[in-house]
């Protein structure tokens, strides 16, 4: 903000400029989302058999978001498997305190590559765990 | 001493709702006004349709949310309609009438309201600071967009679930029904419910996206590490948010999921016993597993959410995007 004219080639001002491409992705997704309204219209997202806890269904699932986690807590101790997750959470929440080295191109790539394999597994534990 | 633009204003006012109402007046012989004159009373309303009398036990349910009650959108439309005409025509008459009598022109009336806001809240240099903010060039692109988007599905979260929780009763006997009757019986039910459970699955996506996008780039190396963990338990609360969601409409998957769910937790050693008991309110999922889930679902998580969501916003405008190597 100091150099304002300095930055003229390099930036584009919050207002109106870059408030108006955020209007429009904004439009964009309420379009998106009104569309999804008007598809649930003709095919609502539905119900299953009320609930019943006497009646134990075979295949219990969670929602798709917990179907990777359940499925690898069906290899692990129960203990374990408990812990599995809160040591996830703790490791995600400290993560920036735990890698303090300073960055590189080097570093972005390893990144890249560990996201993109982190990905993979999710995805295949996903399908996997949706299909048992 | 009023000036003639304020009287035009009165006076067209009193005008178009004298004739407003005038429309909707009960027709006192229906029979003898075939349809013809210059005010006749009901004259949108289609005499082929008959308005059943409502019903003892839920009147309004029943005219109103039901949708037999055809004849409401026509007075509503025209009402829209020559209103909207009618205070047009209002403004332009007061403002020719207030040039004329001031032999000035009028300021745009943006600049009008925005000024009589400042004069009151003195908000100019304030916002001026916040609008004026530079955003770098290389910051305009779609993946700088993941995390605003969340935040926007986050919006239309709380206005649909709100719009649900006018008619979602949180009971085991009739949470199965009232979503029944949403998605049957209320007007848009269906849709709004469609909306809330996609919205709700585009938001754990757009979030993990996020995260992605922020890990990969490495903005939560400092000084932003404060960011990435608000970022993280913004995202946990996402979760728990869909957790508690699940079990609301009460069919067997949310029964047995919430079963299974706290089961996992309740493995967890030492607390973990305390931790099922909390979720559950006892040792089975009841009644009372259905209010906690809702009251979380609905009150604690929803403002949780926008205060962590504050915090992160804050520090991202503070800090600035982290430029990439």
């Amino acid at each position: 903000m100091e150099t304002k004219s300095e930055d003229t080639k390099t930036t584009i001002p919050f207002y109106p400029d870059h408030l108006r491409t955020e209007v429009r992705v904004m439009l964009w997704m309420a379009a998106v989302v009104l569309l999804i309204g008007a598809h649930g219209l003709t095919n609502p997202v539905g119900l299953g058999n009320p609930a019943d806890p006497l009646d134990t269904p075979e295949h219990i699932k969670p929602e798709w978001y917990f179907l990777g986690v359940y499925q690898l807590l069906k290899f692990i101790p129960k203990t374990a498997g408990a812990l599995l997750p809160v040591a996830a959470v703790a490791l995600l929440v400290l993560w920036p305190f735990l890698d303090r080295t300073k960055d590189s191109k080097r570093q972005v790539m390893i990144r890249t590559i560990f996201s993109i394999l982190f990905c993979l597994i999710l995805i295949i534990l996903t399908i996997w765990g949706g299909a048992s | 001493m009023i000036n003639i633009a304020k009287k035009v204003v009165l006076i067209g006012c009193l005008l178009l709702a004298c004739v407003g109402l005038g429309f909707d007046l009960p027709d006192p012989n229906p029979a003898e006004n075939g349809g013809v004159g210059v005010l006749q009373p009901n004259a949108g309303r289609n005499p082929a349709i008959e308005v059943p009398p409502p019903p003892a036990q839920d009147p309004c349910l029943h005219c109103h949310i039901g949708g037999s009650y055809q004849g409401l959108w026509t007075p509503a439309g025209r009402w829209a309609l020559f209103g909207f005409a009618g205070f047009v025509f209002i403004f332009g008459a007061a403002r020719s009438a207030s040039v004329l009598q001031r032999r000035k022109p009028w300021l745009p009336l943006s600049t009008q309201i925005g000024s009589w806001i400042d004069a009151r809240y003195q908000v100019q240099s304030a916002l001026a600071k916040f609008l004026d903010k530079p955003v770098p060039v290389w910051a305009v692109r779609w993946w700088y967009c993941l995390g605003g988007m969340t935040a926007f599905l986050f919006v239309v979260q709380g206005v649909t679930g709100i719009m649900l929780a006018f008619y979602y009763q949180p009971t085991p006997e009739n949470a199965y029904a009232s979503i029944q009757y949403i998605e049957n019986e209320v007007r848009f039910g269906a849709g709004v419910r469609a909306i809330h459970h996609w919205a709700a699955n585009g938001m754990i996506i757009l979030c993990f996206a996020h995260m992605m996008r922020v890990f990969i780039m490495g903005a939560f190396k400092a000084p932003r590490e404060l960011n990435w963990t608000s970022g993280a338990v913004l995202i946990i609360l996402v979760l728990a948010f869909g957790f508690t969601g699940y079990l609301l409409p009460w069919d067997q998957r949310a029964y047995w999921a919430t079963t299974v769910g706290s089961e996992i937790a309740g493995g967890i050693p030492d607390v973990g016993t305390l931790i099922l008991i909390f979720l559950r309110g006892g040792w089975d999922i009841t009644a009372v597993t259905l209010s906690r889930f809702y009251g979380l679902h609905i009150l604690a998580l929803p403002i949780t959410l926008v205060l962590v969501m504050a915090i992160h916003f804050l520090m991202v405008r503070r800090l600035g995007i982290k430029e990439p190597l």
